[in-house]
């Protein structure tokens, strides 16, 4: 077994992640990688994920080592801020051509980082492995060595070549590079009590200077932001910090969980989007530190800040009421940041008709229910006709959803705001969640979106192709009404699985059939989940649904 | 010696050197009775107060910077958008150079036009020799089918006749007495450009149709299918005429352009002079008079042509400058009405384009503030386009807009929400305009080249719209007509507003951390 292999498979056995932990032995051996589903038009690739995670350190030269392809189109991509170097922004690479293929790329690498160093200086250099290279054998770990030794400068291998799988395990081998070579290798020149680490926070839009200056305020030093806005230096000596919040997102929670077993510092998972949310956050910050030895009127000038804060933030949002009284919201996103807006949202008095929970974990949805109430609207997957009709029926006035979302809402006719991270302005902390109020009232009443609804004058709006659809959409639903039989079976054969395409009646069947109790139940004998295992939730839901006709106990 | 012959420094360079300031200062110093600079700078800065705001804006008599240009310049306008046809301007002939640079520098084109030359003694005594002289000298050395006659304030003081000093040189010989010569009365003193092309367009088509000066049988109209189609004076000509003429051949109908310069003002390099090329024939000037309908994209480019033309039985309808998608949906909507012809599919796809690219942008132009100067109906149609939009067409200014158009504006602002802090200022100049943009701020400022000088003393970054447009070259040739030009007017906006956030980020290890690839 390669030591890339081991560390992938060190990285899926995380047991500080929930889902892993609900996990069987041989599921967790196989891993949370998702497989990608040939023909799907999935995000992107393990280097993608590793360099996302990285590109943020400002002080260092990323230099991917690869063809054209891998930098070419990525290089500054992402709306990180920095506070200090832009070396970051540089797109270096070793562009490796047929010879490279051919005789091997080392030498060339080896020659791209005697040249960084030289002409940048910078205080490290971080290489990131790419497909081509790893495929023809290129030792990155052994250059990156080599040149470290001769150059007396850290240069760190980042192992994660695109084919190894998606976007989240990238981020993760990017936190592995950083546990395996920068973190406790240098020394800070003064601790203090108040001292934390902000881990997978990227500081997009320049986010995290919003919640800073707060920090900043009730006395807490950020020691180390992984990695957003970060420096080499902050990075390697983070392992002084008291405590750590990691910021809502999976992505590197192995960095997190293994900085409390090496270090013994405590983290926590939160997040500054939504104004509850900061505040929680924060509160939970001066808790553990003050755990670890803080003096405990931290805890007071926190809760200072946060009257303080929440009550500017929800003045300033109540002005937006009489403007949004009525309007309606779908909000489509990933995970966390369903319910985490909400509560801002219904306080600037919109009302929520629905929130998709695609990437939601189960304590997602049921947050969801307890803010929105049991009959929210949760949906899985929304088709853009879907999308019209709910616009249509006045349902919904504006969708809040991510760039990739974008272009089918513009198409259904649907009032559109970025939430996730190619969108130009930075709602964290509780400037934040104003300063999204905002957008929100001026995508509402931008005139572009009447403009989108209305057909063109000339056109009978009775044989456009939006009435067309919606026609067809309800002959379909009043064909199935009149047919229970048909009906039935749509119902039947709506996919649950779709990597290894199970319908919902076979489960339904072998359930009643068995009397499964359990996803893995279900799995043996339909093969549901036995792909990327993403539908677990959804068969969790049907055994639940069903546990009340199951017949009470049978052999398995 | 700061400039030698192996490497001659141009005037950027050159007195920057030490030389030149020396002697630059020095000549400041003992010629130039200078003043305390604190004191320069103290009542600088006075002048972009309210104080000072309201003693510009009581201004009586003085015009400073104005935006406006005089009447002749849109007579020549006019008449060289028809066949062969030499404009011959009546008056001293340094106006007539006026014009041709003028719309030289504009659309990078020769300019051809020529006057009576007339001078002292022609003050004095009447300008009929000039005429008599300059029609024959032009017939016989231009070559043209046609000589459209318009006046300077010169001729127009000494009270010439040119409908019988036409006379009269036909008589004498100066030109074949059934060769054309319209005329139009064209004095500077009063209205603007836009008069000037309406005046001048009325007199040739009134030429044609009502019995050429009493030397021919007035014209009998018989209706036909066709439209008449007119632009008003428009410094995107070039691509506006080329694009309706798209637009119609898409919609299948026939339409008569009349004034269509849109060929003599972009000319191809391929080694032969045109002084003369495309325009509207004479015939089909003539034949004109038998459309069923004829449309003007500027109401205040016609008011005297479309009430002549009404007299003649026909339907008119006048837009202003129709700029966007309702605007345009407007303008489809009456020839589809007039002409029975639908609105074809190409038509309806280019309008959803267009929707689209403004959804796409929307949110960098939600609630911009605009100051917006130049000609009543461009105006018109760049405001009605900022609301389309979600912009705020705050200060709208015309030197030669009206009490009527006032009006109009005010209504449009009327007509949506984002026009409620909107004002508009007619017979207003540039300076009254650098009081606006001092005293009430806005985001950008729509306006033509000379817009430049506002742009320096305000930071108010400039969108280059109108006419003229000297430091900027070929935008004349982009429709900002259709749904395409829209989507032109579209883009150099948004290009403006995004180059504006880059200059404003681009200070290395200040400013640069939001100096992004992707905006």
């Amino acid at each position: 077994m390669s030591s890339l292999s081991a560390t992938i498979q060190d990285v899926f056995n995380e047991p500080g992640c929930g889902k892993n932990a609900n996990k069987s032995e041989a599921e967790r051996k196989k891993g949370c990688t998702k497989q990608l589903q040939p023909g799907g038009a999935a995000g992107g690739c393990a280097f993608d994920g590793a360099k996302i995670a990285l590109q943020p350190l400002t002080d260092v030269a990323h230099l991917v080592h690869g063809p054209i392809a891998c930098e070419g189109n990525s290089w500054d991509n992402r709306g990180a801020k920095s506070s200090g170097s832009n070396l970051w922004r540089t797109g270096f690479t070793t562009d490796i051509n047929e010879t490279d293929v051919v005789f091997g790329g080392e030498k060339r690498l080896y020659k791209s980082i005697k040249e960084i160093i030289e002409k940048y200086d910078p205080p490290a250099v971080f290489v990131y492995q790419t497909c081509v290279p790893a495929m023809i054998g290129d030792d990155i770990d052994a250059v990156c060595k080599a040149a470290r030794e001769k150059f007396g400068k850290p240069v760190i291998p980042v192992n994660s070549p695109g084919f190894v799988g998606p976007k989240n395990l990238g981020n993760k081998l990017a936190g592995e590079a950083l546990l395996q070579h920068v973190i406790g290798t240098e020394e800070p020149d003064y601790t203090t009590p108040y001292d934390l680490n902000i881990i997978g926070e990227y500081n997009l839009s320049g986010e995290l200077w919003q919640v800073k200056p707060l920090l900043d305020e009730i006395g807490i030093r950020v020691l180390s932001c992984i990695s957003g806005d970060g420096k080499y230096r902050e990075v390697a000596y983070s392992h002084r910090a008291k405590a750590a919040m990691m910021v809502c997102s999976k992505a590197m929670i192995n960095v997190a969980r293994k900085m409390e077993e090496r270090y013994g510092i405590p983290f926590f998972e939160g997040s500054f989007y939504g104004i509850e949310d900061t505040s929680d956050s924060l509160r939970e910050i001066a808790r553990l530190l003050i755990e670890r030895g803080a003096p405990s009127d931290l805890m007071d000038r926190t809760e200072a800040v946060i009257a303080r804060e929440e009550a500017r933030a929800w003045a300033a949002i109540a002005k937006f009421k009489p403007r949004f009284e009525g309007k309606k919201v779908l909000l489509i996103t990933g995970g966390v940041k369903s319910w985490s807006v909400v509560a801002a949202l219904q306080e600037a008095g919109l009302e929520l008709v629905g929130t998709s929970v695609k990437k939601s974990t189960k304590e997602d949805k049921e947050r969801i229910k307890e803010l929105m109430g049991q009959d929210a609207h949760m949906i899985e997957d929304m088709t853009p006709r879907e999308m019209y009709k709910m616009l249509k029926d006045a349902r919904a006035d504006i969708m809040l959803s991510g760039g990739r979302s974008q272009f089918i809402a513009l198409k259904a006719s649907m009032p559109w705001l970025d939430i996730n991270q190619e969108r130009h302005h930075a709602y964290m902390g509780y400037v934040g969640m104003v300063k999204l109020v905002e957008e929100i009232d001026k995508a509402l009443y931008n005139p572009v979106w009447a403009q989108v609804r209305k057909p063109a004058p000339w056109e009978d709006p009775s044989t456009n192709w939006q009435s067309k659809a919606i026609a067809a959409a309800e002959a379909e639903a009043a064909a199935l009404a009149a047919d229970p039989v048909k009906a039935e079976e749509v119902r039947r054969a709506k996919k649950i699985c779709n990597c290894k395409s199970v319908e919902l009646g076979v489960i339904e069947d072998a359930i009643l059939a068995n009397g499964l109790t359990t996803v893995e139940g279900v799995r043996e004998h339909t093969n549901a989940s036995g792909g990327c295992g993403a539908c677990a939730i959804r068969i969790d839901e049907i055994l639940e649904l069903m546990a009340p006709v199951a017949p009470p106990i049978a052999a398995e | 010696m700061p400039q030698n012959a192996d490497n001659v420094l141009d005037h950027f360079d050159l007195f920057r050197g030490p030389e030149y300031q020396q002697m630059l200062a020095n000549k400041k110093k003992m010629f130039e009775n200078p003043r305390d600079p604190a004191e320069v700078e103290r009542v600088r800065e006075w002048a972009k107060t309210p104080e000072y705001r309201e003693k510009n804006f009581a201004r009586e008599a003085l015009t400073v910077n104005p935006a406006k240009a005089c009447q002749p310049l849109g007579a020549v306008f006019a008449a060289v958008g028809f066949e062969g046809t030499i404009p011959f301007v009546h008056g001293s002939q340094g106006c007539v150079a006026y014009y041709r640079s003028h719309l030289s520098r504009h659309f990078k084109e020769p300019s051809s036009c020529v006057s009576s030359s007339m001078t002292e003694d022609a003050a004095v005594f009447g300008g009929l020799n000039n005429m008599i002289d300059g029609l024959a000298n032009t017939y016989n050395m231009y070559k043209p089918k046609m000589i459209a006659v318009s006046t300077t304030c010169m001729a127009e003081v000494i009270g010439d006749d040119l409908n019988a000093f036409i006379k009269t040189s036909k008589e004498k010989g100066s030109v074949p007495a059934e060769y054309d010569v319209p005329f139009a009365h064209t004095p500077a003193f009063v209205g603007s450009h836009v008069t000037g092309y309406d005046n001048a367009l009325k007199g040739i088509i009134e030429h044609f149709w009502d019995g050429k000066a009493g030397t021919a049988p007035k014209l009998e109209r018989q209706v036909n299918e066709t439209i008449n189609f007119i632009g008003g004076f428009d410094g995107y000509t070039v691509g506006n005429i080329r694009e309706i003429k798209r637009i119609f051949g898409l919609m299948g109908v026939e339409a008569t352009i009349l004034a269509d310069n849109s060929e003599v003002f972009d000319t191809p390099t391929d080694g032969e002079f045109r002084m003369y090329d495309g325009g509207t024939t004479l015939a089909e000037t003539e034949k004109a008079l038998n459309a069923k309908a004829t449309i003007s994209m500027q109401e205040y480019c016609t008011e005297k042509t479309l009430p002549l033309i009404k007299e003649h039985g026909q339907e008119t309808v006048a837009f202003n400058h129709p700029i966007g998608v309702t605007a345009t949906d407007k303008f489809l909507l009456e020839i589809s009405r007039i002409t029975g012809k639908p609105i074809p599919l190409a038509l309806e796809k280019e309008r959803g384009r267009l929707v689209d690219a403004i959804a796409d942008s929307s949110a960098h132009i939600h609630g911009k503030k605009f100051a917006i100067y130049g000609d009543p109906d461009l105006c018109l149609g760049l405001a009605g386009f900022l609301l389309e939009l979600g912009a705020e067409p705050t200060h709208v200014l015309a030197t030669n807009g009206g009490k009527a158009w006032a009006e109009k504006v005010q209504k449009l602002f009327d007509s949506s929400p984002f026009g409620k802090n909107c004002h508009v200022y007619p017979g207003k100049d540039l300076w009254h305009m650098r009081s606006l943009l001092f005293t009430e701020p806005v985001d950008f400022l729509i306006g033509n080249t000379y817009g430049k000088y506002l742009e320096r003393d305000t930071g108010t970054p400039l969108i280059r719209i109108g006419f003229p447009i000297f430091d900027r070259h070929h935008h004349h040739r982009y429709p900002v007509w259709g749904y395409q030009g829209g989507l032109n007017t579209l883009v150099w906006i948004l290009d403006r507003i995004f180059e504006s956030i880059d200059a404003n980020t681009n200070v290395p290890a200040k400013s640069d951390y939001s100096f992004d690839i992707i905006r």
